[in-house]
């Protein structure tokens, strides 16, 4: 049986872009990298890696880029993190405007729960994957 | 947004060929990992991967994952699956509904549960403006992982076994991402995993053990 949701990896098409959108927004912190010169799977899977942390696990999020294949956006709908605290939700904002991202209010499933005291709001990643920031 | 059109036969071309998911597990042989890595060590290239050159120690503004949907071909079909090789649990299944970002396409979405995780997973059936279901692409993420009960090596090696007993075949492991034999294949985290594809080829890790800012901490003060 399982437990929990643990981490996902996703394709993006700029590895160091993300990194940054990631860093910027989020404050999230590399914690690894997987290169097709360090790792003989990478080398064979022709792909390479950035590891993200949301401070206690290893990676919570990995960064994908495949040397030879496209990604699109047509097996992922969404996904969502939730926000540690008001203060990082209210910075989280902050930091959206200042780069000029736009940004959907509310949950990203009108069918999703929403109950009165959280906050949710939407956006996206430089490459078009769609994420949702809730507070609860 | 360009949409594609998937027969029923399609296959992404990110899913691992069956004879080197057979073959996988030589990666857990360092003289194997070395001899792939050879062109890179001659050429200078060669660098580093470790978890522990990445120390990782304050927290972010985000605490953890909690929701996850992806695209599926047939709700009745994927809950069958992740029931019967997760456990997890049917929370509820809505109505058709407008699908949030694609004008025209409608969503109907089943939402699922982990044993501490309530509604982490929707399975979204995806339909266009003729009502047509669309095969996802599977090609949007590499894998995602979810956390075995227990969360330790054997509670992974155990749901393996417990997996294929029901007839259900792994691609990949059980590796432990790490550099230490025998279950280490070099790779970073730390995890325990094991990798099944699910009805749609969404690749599924099944994971136990990552590797923690504390654990990493006390390997570091050891070092």
């Amino acid at each position: 049986m399982v437990s929990k949701f643990q981490h996902l990896v996703f394709y993006v098409n700029d590895l160091e872009e993300s990194r940054a959108f990631f860093s910027q927004l989020l404050d999230l912190q590399l914690s690894a990298l997987n290169h097709p010169d360090s790792s003989a799977a990478m080398k064979m899977a022709n792909q390479e890696m950035r590891f993200m942390s949301f401070g206690f696990y290893h990676h919570d999020i990995c960064l994908v880029k495949h040397r030879k294949l496209q990604f699109d956006n047509d097996s992922l709908m969404h996904y969502t993190m939730v926000i540690r605290d008001s203060n990082a939700y209210d910075k989280i904002l902050e930091n959206a405007q200042t780069m000029g991202m736009s940004i959907k209010v509310g949950r990203m499933i009108k069918s999703a729960k929403m109950e009165n005291h959280w906050k949710a709001f939407c956006f996206q990643d430089p490459n078009n994957h769609w994420i949702e920031l809730i507070l609860k | 947004m360009t949409q594609i059109k998937r027969d029923a036969n399609y296959i992404p071309p990110n899913v691992l060929p069956r004879t080197l998911q057979l073959i996988s597990p030589v990666l857990k042989n360092k003289w194997v990992r070395n001899l792939i890595l050879l062109p890179s060590t001659l050429s200078g290239k060669r660098f580093s991967n470790k978890t522990a050159d990445y120390g990782v120690f304050q927290p972010s503004r985000v605490s953890h994952l909690d929701q996850l949907s992806i695209y599926v071909k047939d709700i009745a079909t994927s809950r069958k699956w992740y029931e019967a090789i997760a456990g997890m649990t049917h929370s509820r299944t809505c109505e058709a509904e407008a699908h949030p970002y694609r004008a025209g396409f409608t969503i109907k979405c089943c939402y699922m549960n982990a044993k501490a995780h309530d509604e982490c997973l929707v399975l979204v059936e995806l339909r266009n403006e003729q009502g047509e279901i669309i095969t996802p692409s599977a090609m949007s993420f590499h894998h995602f992982a979810l956390e075995i009960d227990g969360n330790q090596f054997q509670d992974v090696v155990n749901f393996a076994t417990a997996a294929r007993k029901k007839g259900f075949v792994s691609s990949y492991g059980v590796v432990t991402h790490n550099d230490i034999p025998p279950n280490g294949d070099g790779e970073t985290g730390g995890n325990t995993a094991v990798y099944f594809y699910d009805p749609d080829y969404h690749l599924i890790e099944f994971c136990g053990t990552m590797d923690t800012i504390e654990n990493y901490k006390e390997r570091r003060a050891v070092q």
